[in-house]
Order: structure tokens, then sequence, then C-alpha cells
């Protein structure tokens, strides 16, 4: 994959690391209510063009936004920089903010250096209610990385408030359907950067990040059958990985990356099958009449969330990696698939039919606190959680075809991925990407 | 007068005799009826013969017929064939309007009474043309998620397989493969194009 730049990190020398044990936002309770935030225009330091500024200042509102976590204050009639004293902002200008109605501040400013190729970013984020620097940071990297020099402002932002990075520097890669064909295709977090993975006409499905991040696994019917490969993120190097006749579909790494589970159809129906790392060795851990479909692991490593019809309709189980040790986890409804186990919690997001239409629920590992999150009105499919557990990427047809949407996985602030016209779907989220 | 009717009794009696006379004249040609009889048993071969060249020929015939409709047969089977190439997906196979396509009910995978009909049509195709191969597409509609719905069509492309099965094909000659969700007929968002959607198609790989 491209070459990630490498930014420089450096912590002001000055600056005093704040042990403030003040909870701003408990973004795992049921509900939150924004925090309110205030962003004044950022500066343009010597010549740096302020379109450039107005552009980075746009993400940095947009990536802002769709976190969900805040309300924010475009507030561009306010003095556009802190007073700054001794490199920190002084308390005096800081009071200047008070009447904004913002409860945090954050300020910026951007350097593009002579030749114009770098870029220096900085920027101060301060409690206003309790009137402290609560942390500033400066990045240097190229402008043609700029958009994650920003994201990198973000995910610190979210880390001071809620305790835990922010997902901006993260990718989704889905299915887009062309005319017969299906095509992978890959999106930021903030549905920038939409580019073509697969280019081959073929029928390509079910993309899932490998645990590296460098590489993504998809079924393709090249050779006539639903066969997986590998491809890097440049779209070269396309392996075929494992072509057993009938499905080789929707696999999952666990955790340490030492073994696969995989969807295969080699007894005439589909079966959770366990693979070596390399794709060989294949056991069957699913017997009997069941069809089962979308193994995911749980983080810990221990066990394996699916989708079976055994019991005459699908419904979500769990069981340990060896195939033993089996539970059925819902009893609600007749239609329940595409289980995926967040990453961070023992919460399981699932696509389940209720009245006449798809929607995505959560629903504990143990069974308890089952919750719709998608609105009626639409179908609503194959949910994915974020690497943070804080969001779940699904597709949805609420604005004419099927498109990604993203929503917190509270079910909070549902937006669209991109702005395409339709025809995507099977969304799956990347690592960070740092 | 006693004596009269004396000579006419002898003369009766003689005449009598006479007549029977002429019966041992008669036993002379005695070979005169075999002969008839062998005749007839040559006549009756020789119908015989002509009968059995009749069948010979009528079978000639009906054989002749058969082969012609066999051959018509062949004819018409492989002017219903249409080559397809798949952009992405390799190699080439044939449709053929004779194997007709089976439907589905939503989420099921067994096959439906109505379809039985169908599904002995297509074996009986694949009976008298012993060189076919085909292969069964599972397909579904657009309703649930993308794996869950390969999984389906997975079965239903084996469902069918199985019931053709039941009916004598041997199962070397149908492979299977489940496209999902992936191939609609029909590109409606509706119950008509799903149900259309909900189907086994079959394709022909060898013929």
């Amino acid at each position: 994959m491209v070459k990630y730049f490498i930014y420089i990190l450096i912590l002001f020398s000055f600056f005093i690391p704040s042990v403030e044990a003040r909870v701003y936002l408990d973004i795992n309770a049921p509900t939150f209510v924004q925090i309110p935030i205030v962003l004044p225009k950022w500066k343009s330091v010597e010549k740096t063009p302020p379109a450039l500024t107005a552009k980075l200042y746009e993400v940095l509102v947009n990536d802002l936004t769709l976190s969900g976590f805040f309300k924010v204050i475009d507030h561009s009639l306010l003095p556009f920089y802190l007073k700054e004293k001794e490199g920190i902002p002084s308390m005096l200008s800081i009071q200047e903010w008070a009447s904004s109605g913002g409860e945090i501040l954050l300020a910026g400013e951007a350097t593009l250096d002579g030749d114009g190729l770098n870029l220096r970013l900085k920027f101060h984020l301060v409690d206003l209610v309790e009137q402290k620097h609560l942390t500033g940071k400066q990045f240097d990297g190229q402008l043609q990385n700029f958009r994650n020099m920003v994201h990198r402002i973000a995910d610190e932002t979210i880390l001071h408030l809620t305790g835990e990075k922010g997902i901006h520097n993260t990718k989704i890669a889905y299915v887009i359907r062309q005319g017969e064909s299906r095509e992978i295709s890959v999106a930021d977090f903030d549905g920038a950067n939409v580019r073509p993975i697969t280019q081959n006409q073929s029928i390509n499905l079910s993309p899932i990040w490998t645990p590296d991040g460098q590489k993504i696994a998809f079924t393709s019917y090249l050779k006539r059958n639903p066969d997986l490969y590998l491809i890097d993120l440049n779209g070269r190097n396309l392996q075929r990985f494992s072509s057993h006749p009938g499905l080789n579909v929707s696999p999952s790494w666990s955790p340490d990356g030492k073994q696969i589970a995989l969807m295969m159809g080699m007894e005439g129906k589909s079966d959770i099958y366990l693979l070596d790392a390399n794709g060989g060795n294949p056991r069957r851990l699913t017997g009997g009449h069941g069809n089962e479909s979308t193994p995911r692991w749980s983080p810990d490593g221990q066990q394996i969330v699916f989708s079976s019809d055994r019991s005459g309709s699908p419904q979500i189980y769990i069981m340990s990696w060896d195939g033993s040790n089996v539970r059925r986890l819902t009893y609600e409804g007749n239609y329940n698939t595409s289980p995926s186990w967040s990453p961070k919690w023992d919460r399981i997001a699932f696509c389940g039919r209720a009245g006449g239409q798809f929607h995505i629920f959560t629903i504990g590992a143990d069974g308890s606190g089952l919750k719709k999150l998608t609105p009626n009105g639409s179908n609503n499919e194959g949910p994915c959680w974020s690497p943070d557990g804080r969001y779940i990427a699904f597709s949805s047809t609420r604005a004419g075809g099927s498109r990604i949407f993203i929503m917190n996985a509270n079910g909070f602030n549902q937006r669209p991925l991109t702005t395409s016209k339709g025809g995507e779907s099977s969304p799956a989220w990347s690592k960070r990407f740092e | 007068m006693k004596r009269k009717s004396y000579i006419v009794s002898v003369i009766f009696i003689l005449c009598i005799g006479l007549i029977l006379m002429g019966c041992p004249k008669k036993t002379v040609v005695k070979d005169e009826p075999s002969a008839k009889a062998e005749a007839a048993k040559i006549e009756a071969e020789r119908v015989a013969k002509e009968k059995e060249r009749e069948v010979k020929e009528k079978e000639a015939k009906e054989r002749e017929a058969a082969r012609l409709k066999e051959e018509q047969a062949k004819r018409e089977f492989e002017r219903s064939l249409v080559a397809k190439r798949t952009p992405g997906i390799e190699g080439e196979v044939f449709e053929s309007s004779l194997l007709k396509p089976i439907h589905f009910d939503f989420d099921k995978y067994d096959i439906r009474p109505g379809d039985v009909e169908i599904l002995k049509a297509n074996s009986a195709l694949l009976k008298k043309f012993h060189n076919v191969k085909i292969q069964i597409e599972g397909h579904c509609d657009e309703r649930g998620t993308n794996e869950y719905n390969l999984a389906l069509g997975e079965r239903r492309s084996n469902s069918t397989k199985k019931y053709l099965i039941s009916l004598g094909i041997t199962a070397d000659r149908v492979s299977t493969i489940s496209y999902g969700e992936e191939k609609p007929m029909d590109p409606g968002h509706n119950e008509e194009a799903w149900a259309k959607n909900r189907r086994a198609h079959f394709l022909i790989t060898a013929k």
C-alpha cells in the first residue's frame, strides 16, 4: 500500500499533562448529550494560502460532527486565534470565548513551508467552563497527507474528552454494484478518497481487512466458483487464497492471526470451517443439517459467533472456537443473520427482520439487552464495528438505493458514508492507520 | 309284378353299385388334397414372410422416424442452446430454453410441488443427451444479508441437484454454484421481481 507519511509529533515542552479526572462524555452510556465545542476559524501563518486553511478547518469540523460526540459551534465572528503567553493560550484570551456557548474550545493554525510541500498544524484544546488548557500539539507532515493530519487532531481531541482515541484515520471497504459486476471499493471514515480496489468486472463480494490492514480478503467468481482472494490496497498482487468447490466466503481472522474462520460449501451446504493462516488445512466446525454463515471471532479469541438455520429459521449462535459449546443467542424474530462481535465489549450487532424490514440490532453476548438501532421505513443490513467499538457501519436503503451508513453504537448520528447514488453493500472497517 | 319290382330293385342296386364303383375311381387321385395343403403352406409362408417383411419395414420406418425425431430433438436442443460468456467469469457455457428454471419461496430451499414436472422434463432431457453436463445456479432475492443469501443459494442449488439424482441423473453430470442475491433475473424491488429471482437456473457446461 501507499507508504504512509511519517509525521512528527512534538509535545510542547512547556505542556504539563493535565491529570484531569473530569469525564466529559461517557460515550458508553445508552444516551449522551453532545459536547458543545467551539471552533474558531484557523489562522494562516505567514504565506499559507487561506483557502488551504479553510479546507483544513472544514475537514476538522466534519470529523468532529461525524464523531457524533460534539455539537460544533462554528464561530467565525470571534477572534480567530488565541493569544498565547509563553506558548500556551492566555487565560485572559480564554475568557473572551466564555460567551460562545461552548464548553470546549479547539483552536488551530496552519503553516505551509516555503516550497509548499510540508505542512505544520498546531492546535490547542481548552476547557472553557473550568478555564483550563487541556492539551496543545503540533504535527508536521506532507501537504498531500493534510486530511490524515487533521484526522489526527480530531482523534487527539476525542482521546482527551472520552479517554480513547477517535477512528478518523480508518477506512471502510465495501462492495459497489457496477452494472452486472460487483467491485470492491475503499473510502476513508469521512467518505473521502473513494477508490476502487478491484476492477475485474467479475462478481467480487464480502470484503474483510487482513489483520495487518495491508490487504483485503474478498470472494470473487473469476474462476466460476466463489473463491477467496487477497489483494493489496493498491489493487495489485491478486492471490487466490481458498478455492474449494462451493463457497469460500466471509473470512474472520482470529485475534492472534493464526487461524481463519470461513464459510465453506464442501458438504453441499454452508458450514463454518477453520483454516490455517496460510489458507490450508480446512477443519469443519459445524455439523448437522444447519446452513451456517458469517463467522466472527470474539475479541478474546475464545468464541465464534455465527448465523445458522438449524432451528428452522436463521438465528445467531455462539460456539467455542473449536466448535464445542454451541448456544443460541437470539430468540426474537425468524430471520437473524450477519453477526459481528464488538471489538471492545461483549456486544454483538446483527441484521434482524422486524415488521417485514431488515434492521440492525445489538444484543449482549449473554443474550440480554436486545436493541433495535435503525429506524423503520427501510432495509438495513450487514453491520460491522469500528476498531474502537464506538461505531457501526451498515448498508441501508433509506435514501433510495442501498448505501453504506455509519452510526454511533447506540444508534445515534446515522449518516451516509459517501455521496454515491447507491448499489453499495457489505461494509468492512479497517484497523487504525497511524 | 313282383319280379318286375325285383328287376327294378336290382337295377337300383346296380345303379347304387355303379355309383359306389365310381368312388374308388376318385381315390385314384388320392394325392390331390396334400398337394393343395402344400400350396397353402407355401402361400402361408409367403404371407408370413410378407408380413414379417412388412413388420420389419414398419419397424425400420419406426426406427427411422424415431431417429429422425431424435435428430430433430437434437437439432431442436442444439437450436435452443445459447452460448454465454460473462465478463469476469471464466469459461463459455450454454443456456437452453428447454431446461426450465424452478423457483422457491422466501428463505426456503425445498422443491415446490408445482416444479416437480419441470425437474422431470429436465432430467428426461439429460437422459436423452448423455454427454450433457449441467451446472445448477442457486439464486436469491435481494432481501436479507448477502452472505446469508450465498449460503441459501448453495442450499437451493444442492436441493435441486439431489432431486435430479433421485430421478436417475448421475451426480458427476451436475455441478452447483451459488450466486446469492448477486445475479437477479429482474432488477425490480417488489414481490413480483423477488419471486422471479428466487430460482435455480440451469446452465450447460458440456454438450
